[in-house]
């Protein structure tokens, strides 16, 4: 490695022979010490500049002379320091919230508008924490994921579904990160809330494309959640009471000042009611968030963060079931001088999920388990070139499903499936380069590897033909087994490389304009498993292996980014083109559930998106807010392949079922005065698509619907109106006790949008009957928030 | 199992869907195919001589014609080993009758029924079925623990894999019930396959078990295929929530081989079967 350092620090002292220096620091939140992670610091009138990182750091090099060094964070009072570049120096920085609220409800970019016209990054949605607290939710939880929807490109496939989409990716295809660890279920209570615990958050940034090259192993969108390092000046409470559940988080600082912690809980209370209401069911959640950090010298700083958060149902005395995510991740940030910045995680996420069914006396268990270790480094060679760079290994251990008895009277047979291991390997090197002072440009390669590990045998079909097509019959089947070929712990199943080059410019037109074009190649080597409609908890995730390829992405994205009036306002436009091969998809009647020979149900397809998508904000004064709109096509196509045949729906391209021609959103809030701020949502979208049925027929003295081809027809359109009132009562002097209700409307006007259409017989009538099942109606809610 | 873990999801969807109504919905019309309703089962302890085919013609989704009955085909079965012949002659409303059948277990019989020119053909293996050990009723099994069930109590053969088709019907209800089962999980263990019906609390119309009520009970032994046709069109027919697999177009083993895309509806199927009634005390 110190090899490798050297090797750019030499390749590095070529583009910068000039008499140059370099001045590096941190920059904090002077109120509770929080690193600022996308603040701009440049030397006042020059072009030269760099943007904090994770974990807060900066480095700028430029040459000899005297310079103001200047930072800026949305939210924050500029601040700047005279320097005089003589010698190579550290400079941190505590920078002051501003005290008018009213810039506290802006969704912008990390860094200044000066900055995001010049800086390649493209494709990125950025919310503040603040603004998703005041955006009106249902039954006033907040939700990260619910308001990463209200930007462009990204859906959700109706409420009460787990995950989300982006740019006509499926809900396996994003990497969810929270503080690097990978997150495999986002939803609460099956989608109903998500599992970030925004009092925990400090930072969400969702990259839709041109990911950057530090990033690999999904093929749609990476969502980065930092969680917050806990107030490192003084101890602080921060919490509310809602309607469904209660949150409470606790920071401050530790280590005699060396550190701080922070410890954040959440949990619903719904099985109160249920049991005031002598209800035999039971539904519930909890979380928890703890984050600690420690930090040794100047140059070398330890991090300590867990996530665990669990779903729990019991339905009367018949089943019961929960899951859940837990992850930890230690991490070391060294600085190795004041141009190169190292950080190491050792990381480990699980996700389980346990359903007992009491009645038949057996439990199902099924869970995922990861190990990773990453080593990244950041180099800021000179003010035009900065290099990052790193490796990363994961290794997966799948517990793909175990039934167990719970008795001895019980029915049912053990039975496991075959546990998959498998270990993922990423090495990626990506430089930020600024060409002139107009263009800069990134450009990266990474190469990641997946070896599917033995420890198990793989069943072998005739013709080497998992499915078959049967031409008479015109359906997909199970290909003929044909014995099995062993592989001992640690011999290689099947093992893929792919080389993934990432690259994006930013031209800039003049002051208040850029273009930004990026291209970026993405493999996927784990797959969720799922036939249904919207994904469900109890889905099992699978691997590429000797029957199942990698999926592998093309995106191309170019942009339009505006600033008018003052930055008061600013356009961004961006049209993207986006495939993906390899794309599971599942033969008609497939049977995923216990299923050892996944091979058997599925097809090898593709898919394709395209979109163009518009952003209109307003970053200032007392009504700030953004109008989203979306235009894209999102459809697969799966071909017979080795299996034969036409493949799905005739081999015809077919919409995917997260497609929506538009959606439109606009999301506002108005500060009337300190005391009331107001908060809308206006939400309309194309219906997903579904398949209905064409037809009816008479078997066993019942009307059998025949159906459609896939996703032939569409539900009807989508839209809702959100409000929200928060209410800051005036605070006492001296008391350090801040309060403020949050009052809500979910759906104001009520609206019955269809989750799904059920078309059944009626049983009394004999009749054909659509019936429309809808999740929420008018939902009001009152929250109270605190911090002291 | 498949469909325990389904349950789970649609009783957890349904503790929070806030409403259901019934809609109107603009649909497509497919091609009015051919409908082959030829179920040779076999009552356990008669000569199964008897069999009865249905024909009719499928129509749009919202269509309330109830004739649609196909009168003027040619139906015939023959045992593939032995070529042994039996014509099903036209009755009345479709129906397609033999009193001459020969049932034996394991035996493959094709079907051909010939339709305005066009020949639709199917190929089947008869399957046997175990017999009920035990009917009993219990409230504790079910989902609702007020409302009654009934048990059906049997011993999955150890020996081969078994498929199995429950068909329940209370009389006086309009419809029958139908529920597919699978030893995949169970193996030669006893069995005890339940059913009871939901209360439906809106409407009132739906009525739980009552002392007194007589359940019709038939307990086939199904063929894999058929146990692959017969789920997806159970799961179909109970309607999709968010959780329910993709609905696809049910394709049976009646084709067209001059013709493919000209196939038939429904399904050629022999089983044996066992009919019992049960009265609720």
């Amino acid at each position: 490695m110190k090899n490798l350092v050297l090797l750019f620090m030499l390749f590095t002292a070529v583009l910068s022979a000039q008499d140059n220096y370099t001045v590096s620091g941190i920059v904090k939140e002077a109120k509770n010490g929080e690193t600022a992670f996308g603040a701009s610091v440049f030397l006042k009138g020059t072009n030269i500049g760099s943007i904090s990182n994770e974990y807060g750091f900066f480095s700028i090099t430029a040459p000899k002379g005297t310079y103001t060094l200047v930072v800026t964070y949305m939210g924050f009072e500029d601040m700047s320091q005279e320097i005089t570049l003589n010698q190579s120096q550290k400079v941190n920085f505590e920078i002051i919230e501003q005290s008018t609220q009213l810039d506290a409800v802006v969704v912008v970019a990390e860094e200044t508008e000066r900055a995001s016209l010049k800086k390649p990054e493209m494709s990125v949605s950025k919310l503040n924490i603040k603004t998703v607290k005041q955006m009106p939710v249902v039954l006033g939880e907040v939700d990260i994921i619910k308001s990463l929807q209200m930007l462009p490109g990204v859906t959700k496939n109706g409420e009460g579904t787990g995950g989300f989409h982006v740019r006509g990716g499926a809900v396996d295809q994003n990497l969810v990160l929270l503080d690097e660890a990978i997150i495999y279920n986002t939803s609460h209570m099956l989608g109903f809330f998500s599992v970030f615990n925004a009092d925990a958050i400090k930072d969400i940034k969702l990259y839709k494309g041109g990911i950057p090259a530090r990033f690999g192993g999904r093929t749609s969108s990476v969502l980065d959640v930092r969680q917050k390092d806990g107030n490192s000046k003084n101890l602080s409470f921060t919490g509310g009471v809602g309607l469904i559940s209660s949150r409470l988080a606790v920071e401050g600082p530790m280590f005699k000042n060396k550190g701080s912690f922070l410890i954040a809980g959440r949990s619903s209370y719904i099985n109160l009611f249920l049991k005031a209401a002598n209800e035999k069911n039971r539904l519930g959640f909890y979380d928890l968030n703890l984050k600690t950090n420690y930090s040794l010298n100047d140059n070398n700083k330890l991090y300590l963060s867990g996530y665990f958060g669990r779903d729990s149902f019991k339905f009367g005395k018949s089943f019961k079931s929960s899951y859940g995510n837990a992850t930890g991740n230690l991490r070391w940030n060294h600085i190795f001088n004041d141009r190169l910045f190292s950080n190491l995680s050792l990381i480990y996420s699980k996700y389980d999920y346990d359903l007992e069914i009491t009645d038949d006396e057996f439990d199902w268990i099924s869970s995922i388990n990861n190990y990773n270790i990453k080593y990244d480094l950041k180099y800021y060679a000179s003010d035009r070139f900065k290099l990052d760079f790193g490796i990363s290994g994961i290794y997966y251990d799948f517990d793909p499903g175990q039934v167990r008895p719970t008795s001895d009277t019980s029915p049912v047979n053990p039975l496991a499936l075959d546990r998959k291991k498998a270990f993922e390997s990423g090495l990626y090197v990506n430089a930020e380069h600024k060409v002139t002072d107009k263009l800069t440009v990134q450009y990266g390669l990474r190469y990641s590897g997946f070896r599917r590990l033995g420890g198990q045998a793989m069943t072998n079909y005739a013709n080497n033909q998992p499915v078959v097509y049967n031409s008479a019959l015109g359906i997909y089947q199970r290909g003929t087994e044909v014995g099995e070929t062993a592989y001992k712990k640690g011999e290689t199943i099947k093992d893929f490389g792919n080389l993934e080059p990432r690259a994006s410019l930013a031209y800039q037109l003049n002051e208040f304009s850029s273009v930004k074009a990026g291209y970026s190649r993405v493999a996927q080597y784990i797959h969720l498993l799922s036939n249904t409609t919207s994904v469900t908890p109890l889905d099992v995730w699978t691997t590429s292996g000797k029957y199942i390829k990698p999926q592998l992405s093309n995106q191309y994205a170019l942009g339009y980014f505006r600033n008018f009036r003052d930055k008061k306002y600013s356009l961004e436009i961006e049209g993207y083109y986006k495939t993906t091969d390899n794309r599971i998809d599942y033969i008609d009647g497939s049977n995923l559930i216990g299923q050892n020979t996944i091979e058997t149900e599925i097809l090898n397809g593709e898919a394709r998106a395209y979109g163009l998508e518009f952003l209109v904000r307003k970053n200032e004064g007392r009504f700030t807010g953004w109008v989203s709109y979306t235009l894209s096509k999102a459809e697969q196509r799966t071909l017979g392949g080795t299996a034969g045949g036409p493949g799905i729906n005739k081999g015809n391209w077919y919409n995917s079922s997260f497609d929506r021609t538009h959606d439109f959103s606009i999301t506002g809030a108005y500060e009337l005065n300190d005391k009331w701020v107001f908060g809308s949502n206006l939400v309309f979208q194309t219906g997903r698509p579904v398949t209905y049925p064409n037809g009816q027929y008479q078997y066993e003295g019942q009307s059998i619907a025949s159906f459609s081809e896939r996703n032939s027809d569409r539900l009807s359109a989508y839209h809702r109106l959100d409000i929200s009132a928060t209410y800051k009562p005036k605070r006492k002097p001296n008391s350090r006790w801040e309060g403020e209700w949050v009052f809500g409307v979910y759906n104001a006007y009520n609206r019955k949008n269809a989750a799904s259409v059920s078309f059944t017989q009626n049983q009394d009538l004999g009749i054909n009957e659509a019936t429309r099942t809808a999740i929420f109606g008018m939902v009001p809610s009152v929250t109270y928030n605190f911090k002291f | 199992m498949k469909t325990y873990l389904k349950l789970v999801l649609f009783l957890l969807t349904l503790s929070f869907a806030s409403c259901e109504d019934v809609i109107d919905v603009d649909l497509q019309a497919g091609p009015s195919r051919l409908v082959i309703e030829a179920s040779l089962d076999w009552e356990k302890g008669t000569t199964g001589s008897n069999q009865i085919i249905k024909l009719s013609k499928s129509t749009p989704y919202f269509d309330t014609t109830t004739n649609t009955s196909v009168t003027n085909a040619s139906v015939r079965v023959i045992n593939d080993d032995n070529n042994a012949e039996f014509i099903f002659t036209h009755q009345d409303n479709g129906e397609y009758t033999t009193t001459g059948f020969v049932p034996i277990i394991n035996q493959s019989y094709t079907l051909e029924v010939i339709h305005e020119g066009e020949t639709y053909t199917a190929n089947e293996t008869l399957t046997s079925v175990t017999d009920i050990t035990e009917i009993n009723q219990t409230k504790e099994s079910g989902f609702d623990e007020e409302e009654l069930e009934v048990n059906i109590i049997f011993t999955d053969p150890e020996s081969e894999e078994n498929y199995y088709l429950f068909k329940i019907q209370r009389q006086g209800d309009l419809l029958p019930f139908l529920g597919d089962w699978d030893d995949e999980f169970v193996n030669g263990n006893e069995i005890t396959w339940w059913f009871e019906k939901e209360e439906d609390e809106d409407t009132d119309k739906i009525e739980a078990f009552m002392p007194g009520d007589i359940v019709d009970i038939s307990f086939f032994g199904i063929s894999e295929a058929f146990s692959n046709y017969i789920q997806i069109l159970i799961e179909q027919s109970e309607g999709a929530g968010p959780f329910s697999t993709t609905p696809v177009p049910l394709r049976g083993n009646c084709i067209n081989p001059t013709n493919p895309d000209n196939y038939a509806f429904g399904y050629f199927r022999l089983t044996q079967v066992v009919k019992t009634s049960y009265t609720f005390q």
